[in-house]
Order: C-alpha cells, then structure tokens, then sequence
C-alpha cells in the first residue's frame, strides 16, 4: 500500500540575549560549569521572576518574521513536573497563552514551493544540563534558566526533505534576526519530530512517534525518511504502530525506541503568580518590528535584482551561511562582478578556510581585498587561474595587488604587445600555420600556447587567442 | 518601649537578652543572632538601633532559615531578602529568626518542627499564627518590631491573640523577594509593633518599588506618619455586619460595640454592611484551593538535590521522593495533595479555576461597598487565644466560621488590612481589624490610631508571663 507521510515539528530555540529568561543572571555558552547561575536559576527558596525584555522583544522578532500573530498581553504559566535538571520543579512557559500564532513560512521542494503552517511560538526557561556518568549525575546549571522560543509547525511536511528544509528555513531566519545562535550541534536549536503514516489519500491521521534530539538537518532527514519506512513495514505485516518515542541512531541511521508513552503525563498547568500579565503597547512592538534587520527572502528578492548574474543556487548559497553573506555583501560594496565574487567565496575561499579551520568571521582577509582581486580579474589585470593563486596568499591579510606584484603576476592586456608577440610565434613556426591552412585546427591551439609560453604565462588568453586567429586570417 | 526608645548598642543587647530569657517559656524563636557583628557598624536611619526579630520564612544572608521544616533544618541562605536589606541600610538590628508554622502553613504556630509556641497572656494558650513567634517577642516586650508573613490572617490573627500591633499592607507593597512563600498570589510581606505610630515607620522602611519582584508596586512611598494622629472626622468606616452576627453575646462583641460607638463620637460616619453569606461561606474552601494549588508548585523546589535536607537513596527520583517524604510533616503533605489534586488536568476547571473565579466574586462584592467609603471593620478574632491543648493541627477540616475567616478576604483582594488590640475578651486579648482600600494605608493607620487613642493600649507589652 501506499502511504502518506504527515510531520510536524517542535523547534526549541535558545535565544541570544546576555543573561537569562527570569533572572538577570549572564550567560554564554561554553562556560565552566556553574559559573552562569544565581539563585534564582537554582531555585533557592524566597526567590522570585522577572521577565528579560530583551529576550521578549527577540521573540517579536521571530514572531513577526515566521508571520505569526502577536499577542500583547504577555502571560506566562507553571507547568510542573519533577526532574533533577528543573530546580523549581516547574518550568515557566506560555501554556495558554503564546506570544505568537498562527504563523508560516515557505519552502521549496522539488514537488514546488509551498507553505509550511506555524501552529505557535511560546517562551519559556531552559532546564539545567545533565551528565550522566556510571555511578552518579552531575548536573550544570549554566543552562538553567536560559531563554527559549518553543516553535511549533503544523502537520504540514510530508517528507524528510520538506522537513529539513522547513528546519533549514527556520535556521536561516533566527541566524539573520541574530535572536538565536542556532546552532544544531551546540542544541543552541533542538529539534523535536512527530511522525506518522496514512495510507494515501486518507484523512485520518495514523499513530504519531516522536524522534527526539536530532542534531543535524541531514539527520531530520534521515531519521523521518527511515522512521516512515519502519512504520510502513510494521503496518504492511499486519502490526500496529506503538506511540513511543524514539532516538535517531547516527551509526546506523535507524530511530531506536527510547521510551513508551505510558498515559500522558499531566503537567497540572496553571497562571504564574509572579508575573502579572504585562500589557506591551503597540508602540514597542512596533519599534521591534522596525528595528529588524532584513530577512533572507526578502534578501534573495534583492540579490535577483542587484545581481542579475547570480543564479538561483548562487544566492541559496549564500543565504545558507550567514557569514559567508555577511562577507559577500561587503566584498560587493567595491567590487564589480558578483557573479566572481560568490564563485571565489562559495568554492576557492570556502575551501581554503575550512582547511584552516577558521569561519569568515575570524578570517584577516578582509573583504575589501576579496573586491580587489575580483576587480584585478575584471579588469583583465590579472587570469582568474593566477587570481586563484594570490588568493591562497592572501588569507593572512595581504594585499592582492602587492602579491601580483611581487610573484610578477600581472596579466599582459595590451594589444599591442600581445600583437608582436602572436607575430613572433607565427614568424618561427611557419610549418604550423601551413597546417592550420590544410584544415588542421588544431594548429591555431599550439599556436596560442606559444604566445602565452612567451609571455611567461601572463597574456589574456583570450586577447591572445583572438590575435592568433585573426593573424592567421591575415597570412 | 517604642523604637525610639532604642537608641544605642546597648538597647540592642538588652533585647538579645530578653529574646533569649524569653525562649524557656515562649518557645518564639527557631535561631538567634548575637547582634555584635551587626553592632559594629550601624548605620544611621529611621530604625538605627531598633532590635527586630525576624520571622524565619525570610532569607538573611549567612543565616540558616528553616520555615520551620525539617526540609530545610540546614539551609543556610544565600542572599537577603530585600525587606531584610531594607531593615539593615536604615539601622535595625536583627536579634533573631522567630517561630512559624512549618512554611507558614497553618493558624496555630502547633505545625513548626521546633515546637509551638506559647502565649504570655496564658502559656497554656496558642498564639496564633502562622507568624507566632514574632507576634509573642513584641507581646512579651522583648522586642518593639518584628517581620511577619500574611497569607490568610498569618499577622493579624496571632496579632490579635497577642494584644500587638498587626499590620499587612496592600499586595504590591512591600517586595516578596526573599520571602519563602506559601501562597504567592496571597502572600504579603507584613510586621508587628506595639503601637501604631511605630507600625506607620516601619512601612515607611519597608515599602517599595523592588525590580526583583514584578508584583512590587512603583506607586511612591508616603509619609505613613503623618497620618497617625489625624482627624477622623467624616471617614466612612463599614462594620462587617456578617461577622458581628455570627458572634455570641461575648466579651469581645461588647468590647467591639464599645469602639464602635467611640469611633462615631470622633466623628466617624459608620455603617453596617452585610455580603452575600453565599459567598462568604466560600471564602475558606476557595482560599484553602487557590493557597494549596500554588503551594504545591511552590514547594517543588524542595527536593533536596542542590539544597536543604537531603535523604541519600540510590537515584535522583528516589532522592527526591525520600526527601520530600521525610522533610515535611503530615500537615504539609496533604495541603500538597489537595492542590496537586485542584490543579490535575480532569478538576482544575471544576475547582482551581473555579476557586479563582469565585475569588473574583467575593473581591467584587466586598469592593462594592468598600469604595464608597474609608475602612471595613470587625473582630480580628471571634474570641481570645484558645488552648494548645485540644487544638487541631488539621485545620483544613475546619469548619465554616466567618467570626474567624473573614480576614482572608483582604488577601484575595490585596487589601491594606492591620489588627490594633482592643482590650481584654474573658481575659485575654482581642484586636479590631481595620481594612481599608487598595494602597489607602495612610487612612487605616489614622483610624487604628483614633483606635489606640480609645484603647489606651499604645506600647502594651505583657512583660511578667
């Protein structure tokens, strides 16, 4: 039988503000253990919230961006359950009121663009981290108490690409707002799946299995790509599928079961007492929402008009490392071909600083020089072969133009010179020319080799090979 | 003796003292705090010198603070509540940390791990609570201040047993920020005093705008003392009808009558005002809900795992479970179970809710009448402390009385809510509750001073007990 597959997505973000969601404690990641918390995070008796408003105006932000409805009165509710890694022995989240519903963004399958729906996005506190280690758990507090937006999809995907690449979307879109690390690896972002099957055409929804803790986008994919099969096979011989959750294995690239859902536990949600519910005037909200920077798709609307020679894949490209973009932008405030510009950051410069292990960020290459040596190849300065040269030796931040120099790489353009040249060569090779008139047009290939060999390697080529061939013409 | 007859280290010590002496009989304190550290550098202030006792509900930096639970018999805080702050920046000297019922939880001061506490009008007699210790140090003139907590009537009940000076202000109006709580959408910061002018000083250091408790309110600090002392002449003072009724042909309605009549000679209008009795049936069972159900989140953080008592066993879960099961007592436990049990998913719109919305409704109907006039007024108590012995700890099967509930009503509504004594009901004392609008807490220090005035009771203290 045929099945339809039906995923929804629960996406916890960390969101980048410098102290915590109730407490005023600082945080940053990688921080020794316990160095990041107060009494509050601990949950010390007497203690009480007060909420960051930083961390407020950062889920407008990602509200107004994943299109959703604001809500201005800001509420925040206990959910309680007891678990080491929750001082409080509740967490404080938005149960009944979200800050933001009803929202979408858009994704581009091979099947053709479409809408994913956003069911809501809530803030809420993060718990502590444990470790588990064989005979005791050490828990780090650091954590606790970190502001997250819960982001919760509709069933709306129907594979594991459409999945990945509505995580893919949302990743981008928090990295541009510069609310969120996002950082899958580091579970700056963690993504939780809901998987199940109907056969085809059916309206009613099979049996859900999370997958938790996915840490990859290509893991999303994986896990929900395999996950739809098991559940195919089960049903195919004659099984049920069992509500559980389960894991995604790297190793061997199944989901394993973690644990069966017993009755779902009852969190006994309620108001928080602590905080009154906080009116946010239009005027804030608005103020957020002018002050926010610009979002991919309205950045790859942009790129099409500005850059006309970037393609499709060229700006996704781009769009998909925020750096990388950030780079390219100021690299195209001087320089004059963009098309070049993303091809040398996209392949050559990419390569070279992964090789080095350092991120566009932290590069000594200034984008300045990148323009350079873009503008050096657009105006026939330089080969785009010698270009690729300079800039191997330009990543501890010198300049292109003194490296050409130096290595004595300057292309030879002037017609002129590259004139006599072709005349020399047509002069010492007469046997050559005699066989490009008798049809051999090979002949005219060995002839601008010669040219270029003379000229050390720095004529234009393509300056050359014109000469050549009306030199030819001419004899 | 009032604060200002505190005036250096040496007024201090003396009260150290009378807390200790006082500690055979009275059983007041859990802990005491020798004050000669504190005595080195005192800064100047409105309560320079002032010895003060501390109810050990709230944090005091370096201290162990146990609410009066096993759960936490070795918790030593970590940091000062801000009224505590408040209390050391304008010179008050704290002497120690004071009985309570375990975590605040109960009317009796019978429930605390260190033992009741007794009344000096009669030893035989309870003093009230859940802020019994500090109530019986300023009864027994050991101290002239100490710091209380008010979830239900947890100052002005045991003020009333213990002839003192019972104030809880408006919700909002002192910072809850270090406070252990027990109810935090009824829990208030409150103190004692022995007379009302002290009581309007005290709220002057307390009171305040605290960024680390968003229910604080911005509203300015006023000049409490300026209204003790001021004509009354006019102020619309309502008498609780319901509760006046409900009281036998006692002592205590006589004695109320009494002020009564006085208060009008001042040139009070008075009035009596009767509310729906339906809703004042529900008073105790929506406040028992709504106090439970936050209890019980409240409390979730005790578990042992990064502070407090822990019992070792072989897993976190089951350190948690032992610890909570040998921590609280079997009071506490079954609050929690009947909040868990308000807030399950099935019956919390059926109950939780429901006690919140019936809240709602006897706040409205209270307002009604309250906002065409100054202050409400009944008996703090129907009757005079009643014996330990025979007294039940298990006061959540409790029945209905409004003589002895009615006081709940100015924590569902945030009310500003004092008790001043009244004198003596078959022998032991008895307050008057004055409860006026939200943040109208200078009318209700004028009127317990018109009230003092008639009592003659300014500074009682029982010394010899």
């Amino acid at each position: 039988m045929e099945y339809d597959i039906v995923v929804g997505i629960e996406i916890h973000v960390e969101l980048k503000t410098a102290t915590k969601m109730f407490s005023g404690a600082p945080y940053a990641f990688k921080k020794p253990a316990n160095t990041c918390d107060s009494v509050i995070d601990l949950a010390h008796p007497g203690t009480l919230p007060c909420v960051n408003k930083e961390a407020v105006r950062k889920a407008i932000e990602a509200c107004t961006a994943l299109n959703l409805e604001i809500d201005p009165l800001i509420r925040f509710d206990r959910k309680n359950y007891y678990y080491t890694d929750l001082p409080k022995g509740y967490q404080i989240t938005q149960q009944f009121h979200p800050i933001g519903r009803n929202g979408w963004v858009e994704i581009a399958p091979k099947s053709g663009k479409r809408k994913v729906r956003i069911n809501r996005i809530h803030m809420e506190e993060d718990t502590a981290k444990q470790f588990h280690l064989h005979d005791e758990t050490l828990i780090d507090y650091n954590r606790a108490g970190v502001p997250l937006v819960e982001i919760v999809s509709e069933p709306d995907m129907h594979s594991g690409e459409e999945a990945a690449l509505y995580v893919e979307k949302l990743r981008q879109t928090l990295d541009y707002l510069d609310v969120s690390d996002v950082k899958m690896e580091e579970g700056s972002m963690r993504c939780d799946t809901n998987v199940s099957i109907m056969p085809k055409g059916s309206n009613v929804f099979g049996t859900k299995v999370e997958i938790k803790n996915l840490n990859s986008i290509a893991n999303i994919a994986a896990a929900i790509d395999y996950e739809a099969k098991r559940q195919a096979e089960v049903l195919e011989s004659g099984g049920t599928v069992v509500q559980e959750t389960r894991r995604f294995d790297e190793k061997t690239q199944t989901t394993v079961t973690m644990r069966r859902k017993e009755g779902t536990v009852d969190y006994k949600y309620f108001p928080e007492p602590n905080i009154f519910p906080i009116r946010l005037s239009e005027e804030f909200i608005k103020a957020v929402q002018e002050h926010m920077p610009e979002l991919p798709d309205a950045k790859e609307k942009r790129y099409h008009e500005d850059y006309p020679s970037l393609s499709d894949y060229d700006i996704s490209v781009l769009l998909g490392n925020k750096e990388m973009d950030v780079f390219f932008e100021e690299t195209m405030q001087t320089a004059k071909n963009a098309k070049t510009a993303c091809n040398f950051l996209a392949t050559d410069l990419s390569g070279l600083l992964a090789k080095k292990e350092v991120s566009f960020a932290e590069t000594k290459l200034h984008p300045a020089s990148l323009a350079k040596l873009v503008n050096m190849i657009e105006e026939k300065t330089v080969s785009t072969k010698q270009a690729k040269e300079i800039l191997e030796l330009m990543l501890e931040g010198e300049d292109p133009e003194v490296i050409a120099k130096e290595k004595g790489m300057k292309q030879l353009s002037d017609e002129g010179a590259i004139a006599a040249l072709v005349a020399e060569v047509l002069d010492e090779n007469p046997q050559s020319i005699a066989d490009y008139k008798n049809g051999k047009t090979h002949a005219q290939g060995y002839l601008v080799g010669q040219v270029m060999k003379k000229s050390k390697g720095q004529a234009n080529p393509k300056l050359a090979a014109a000469l050549v061939a009306a030199e030819l013409a001419k004899r | 003796m009032q604060i200002k007859d505190y005036t250096n280290a040496a007024s201090v010590r003396e009260a150290y003292e009378k807390v200790l002496q006082a500690q055979e009989k009275l059983n007041a304190s859990i802990s005491f705090i020798d004050p000669e550290e504190q005595l080195q550098a005192v800064p100047e202030g409105k309560l320079q010198y002032m010895p003060i006792a501390i109810k050990d509900n709230f944090n005091v930096k370096g201290m162990v603070t146990t609410a009066a639970s096993r759960i936490l018999d070795n918790y030593v805080s970590q940091y000062d509540a801000t009224v505590i702050e408040k209390l050391r920046a304008a010179g008050a000297v704290m002497v120690c940390k004071s009985n309570l019922d375990e975590l605040a939880m109960g009317g009796t001061n019978l429930t605390s791990f260190a033992g009741a506490v007794h009344n000096p009008y009669d030893l035989e007699r309870i003093s009230g609570g859940s802020s019994g210790g500090s109530a019986v140090l300023v009864a027994c003139g050991a101290v002239p201040a100490a710091l209380g907590s008010d979830t239900g009537d947890s100052v002005r009940k045991p003020a009333s047993f213990c002839g003192v000076v019972g104030v809880k202000p408006s919700y909002g109006r002192i910072s809850r920020f270090g406070l252990i709580p027990y109810a935090s959408s009824l829990d208030h910061v409150g103190y004692f005093t022995n007379n009302v002018a002290d009581a309007a000083k005290m709220l002057e250091v307390l009171a305040g705008r605290d960024d680390r408790d968003m229910t604080s309110s911005d509203r300015p600090v006023e000049n409490y003392s300026e209204a003790v002392g001021k004509d009354i002449k006019g102020k619309k003072i309502l008498v609780f009808g319901n509760v006046i009724d409900a009281l036998p042909d006692s002592e205590t309605k006589a004695l109320f009558n009494k002020y009564v009549k006085a208060l009008e000679e001042k040139g009070a209008v008075v009035k009596t005002v009767h509310f729906d009795p339906t809703l004042m049936r529900a008073i105790l069972p929506v406040y028992y809900i709504i106090a439970n159900a936050e209890a019980t989140a409240n409390h979730s953080n005790l578990d042992g795992i990064n502070f407090g008592h822990r019992v070792e066993a072989d897993s976190a879960d089951e350190i948690m479970t032992a610890t909570r099961t040998r921590g609280f007592g079997p009071w506490i436990k079954k609050r929690f179970v009947i909040g868990s049990y308000a807030l399950f998913e099935e019956n919390q719109e059926r109950i939780f809710r429901k006690a919140q919305k019936i809240r709602r409704l006897i706040v409205d109907e209270v307002l009604k009448e309250l906002k065409e006039a100054d202050a409400l007024i009944a008996p703090a108590s129907g009757a005079g402390a009643p014996l330990i012995e025979g007294q039940s700890t298990d006061e959540l099967s409790d029945e209905y009385l409004i003589a002895e509930n009615h006081m709940v009503i100015e924590n569902f509504a945030g009310l500003p809510s004092m008790t001043v004594p009244m004198g003596l009901s078959e022998g032991l004392p008895v307050g008057l509750n004055i409860s006026c609008n939200a943040f109208r807490e200078a009318d209700m220090f004028s009127i317990a001073a018109a009230v003092e005035e008639i009592s003659g009771l300014k500074g009682n203290v029982k010394e010899d007990y």
